[in-house]
């Protein structure tokens, strides 16, 4: 006779099965298959059996300049893109906190970042457009000559990045808000009355209260940073020439829309996801999920 | 010096919000203008004549393309509305069964939160391309399951760490109570738990679903005709040539950008929980 608890335990083992089923059969399976094909010349664009060609494809990724290109591409992404949107984010945030009509904007601020990336990226080439697009008309009214967004190297990757500026900014804002709001006011105000300036309150109680959030949103955003492509896929397709490769665009093209190089996209990918494993489990430390999930 | 930092602050509100809503603004003005009205300078910030012509597929002709017009959308509005559909009840189940049974029963513990939560992180490039090559051995490529199927990947751990969290608020004692009166597990699961958490259920319901309506790359890769291709595929066909039918192509984009903007609105409150991983509460 098993006892209620075990039983019960025993039950929720069969509802944790069909995610268990699922993820296994979508991810393990899959990933293991991509390891294995990551030391294979594969291409699907031949009928060529898979040969094992040990490291070759990872020995390639070094001699490799569009390669090269798009991790130089993805680096400015993240070192520029990230430190903006938190600054952005976290100004906003104490900048519409106690304003008039700020669950209103809470709400419109929440729009960029719901949107489908396909579909900002048609709203953004049209803003970007060199003879009719509205910034070269803001532009010329400050005096500055039209500029080709889309055509040089440096506007062209300065315009994803404004982009995911726009996009992701949001997402830190609202973040960092609720975490404001869960803030104990009477700490801020008991400072203010012992003479502390509005400043000095937020600079030295508010800002270290929000670290740990400031962490998990910087890390959330280094990771899908890292992810970057339907962006670039609808504004540049990675033009001009390859300035705007980002890196999982660069997989797509090596795998799908021109060799179909099943082998050399798979190393590329493993190099991908190990980056982003170890960003993940910095993820997870700084969750503090014990805490939050009470297990 | 006080007057003088309020009219800064509003200064820069605005500022701040005409960025972040100039974009869309744009957009769904754009659908609205004739064609004579997409390439002028200055540019027109006001539509001088509003048309439904970019919807009907009546502006734009002269570009003598077909996919310049938005008549042509119905299939891929469908195979979007499915797969968004499909997607967001199997996920909602699925989350639900294993969030209850991690919340209450700690089957798997940290460990297998910490490896779900890892799911949520991967990069969909590199799940695409095995998922091409095994979908294409199963002949799924370029069907809805192969749509939903990929979607999952990412909506499920997402769903299941924001139900943890609906679970862990309800009380404990209810479920003891349940089995005092005869009730098993699923009966306290179903009647007693579930109920409690239907605003938790409705918004990751909700966000799974915004998620796959937008998603973009397993899409591109997993399909290859209007049979089984979604909105953003159709959109992305778009831009193709020198000049850009702009109006079809806004107002195709405005069609698909409505339902998330009219679910994340009602839905705010919880989403705000969600896109925190429920660290915080919004």
């Amino acid at each position: 006779m098993l006892s209620a608890l075990h039983r019960r335990k025993r039950i929720g083992f069969f509802m944790v099965l069909p995610l268990l089923l699922l993820f296994i059969g979508l991810t393990v399976y899959p990933f293991a298959y991509m390891i294995y094909m990551s030391f294979h010349r594969y291409t699907l664009a031949s009928w060529e059996k898979p040969e094992f060609i040990g490291l070759e494809n990872y020995k390639e990724i070094f001699q490799d300049r569009t390669a090269r290109s798009s991790v130089k591409f993805t680096i400015l992404l993240l070192a520029v893109a990230c430190p903006l949107e938190i600054v952005l984010g976290i100004g906003i945030a104490f900048l519409l906190r106690d304003f008039f009509g700020e669950r209103t904007f809470r709400s419109t601020l929440l729009i960029p970042m719901m949107v489908p990336p396909v579909v900002a990226g048609i709203a953004w080439k049209m803003l970007f457009n060199f003879e009719f697009g509205p910034i070269n008309y803001f532009l010329s009214l400050l005096g500055v000559d039209r500029v080709s967004w889309l055509g040089t190297q440096f506007f062209a990757q300065l315009g994803i990045i404004l982009i995911d500026v726009w996009q992701w900014t949001p997402f830190v804002f609202l973040v960092i808000y609720a975490g404001l709001q869960s803030i104990p006011r009477d700490v801020v105000e008991a400072s203010l009355v012992d003479g502390a300036s509005g400043w000095s309150a937020l600079r030295y109680i508010e800002l270290p209260l929000l670290k740990p959030l400031i962490w998990v949103v910087l890390i959330i955003r280094l990771i899908d940073i890292l992810k970057i492509f339907d962006l670039v896929y609808m504004v540049t397709f990675g033009g001009p020439g390859s300035a705007t490769h980002s890196y999982s665009f660069y997989i797509y093209k090596v795998g799908i829309s021109f060799g179909w190089d099943i082998g050399y996209a798979s190393a590329l990918s493993v190099i991908l996801l190990i980056v982003v494993s170890l960003l993940t489990n910095l993820l997870i430390r700084f969750l503090r999920l014990r805490e939050v999930l009470g297990l | 010096m006080r007057w003088l930092w309020k009219i800064a602050r509003a200064v820069l509100v605005i500022i701040t919000l005409f960025f972040f809503l100039f974009p869309v603004y744009w957009l769904a003005t754009t659908a609205f203008k004739r064609s004579e009205d997409w390439f002028t300078w200055p540019p027109s910030f006001f539509p001088r004549y509003w048309t439904v012509g970019n919807f009907l597929g009546l502006e734009g002709g002269f570009f003598g393309s077909v996919t310049t017009a938005i008549s042509t959308i119905t299939p891929y509005l469908r195979n979007s509305t499915i797969v968004a559909l499909f997607v967001a009840l199997i996920s909602t189940v699925v989350a639900a069964l294993a969030a209850y049974a991690i919340s209450r029963f700690k089957i798997g513990g940290m460990g297998f939160v910490s490896w779900i939560i890892s799911i949520r992180m991967l990069p969909p490039i590199a799940a695409a391309l095995p998922l091409y090559v095994i979908f294409s051995k199963l002949h799924l490529v370029n069907t809805w399951w192969a749509l939903i199927l990929s979607h999952l990947v990412f909506t499920t751990p997402f769903s299941t760490w924001v139900l943890i969290t609906f679970f862990n608020e309800i009380p404990r004692e209810l479920d003891e109570a349940a089995y005092v009166d005869g009730a098993g597990i699923w009966q306290s699961f179903t009647r007693v738990s579930l109920p409690l958490a239907a605003p938790g259920l409705a918004a990751v319901a909700t966000l799974s679903f915004i998620q796959s309506w937008g998603e973009f790359l397993m899409a591109l890769v997993l399909t290859t005709s209007k049979d089984a291709q979604t909105l953003p595929i159709y959109l992305g066909r778009f831009i193709t040539g020198w000049r850009i039918a702009w109006g079809p192509l806004a107002a195709a984009g405005l069609i698909t950008m409505i339902p998330v903007i009219v679910f994340s609105l009602l839905m705010q409150r919880y989403l705000i929980r969600g896109l925190t991983f429920g660290a915080v509460k919004g």
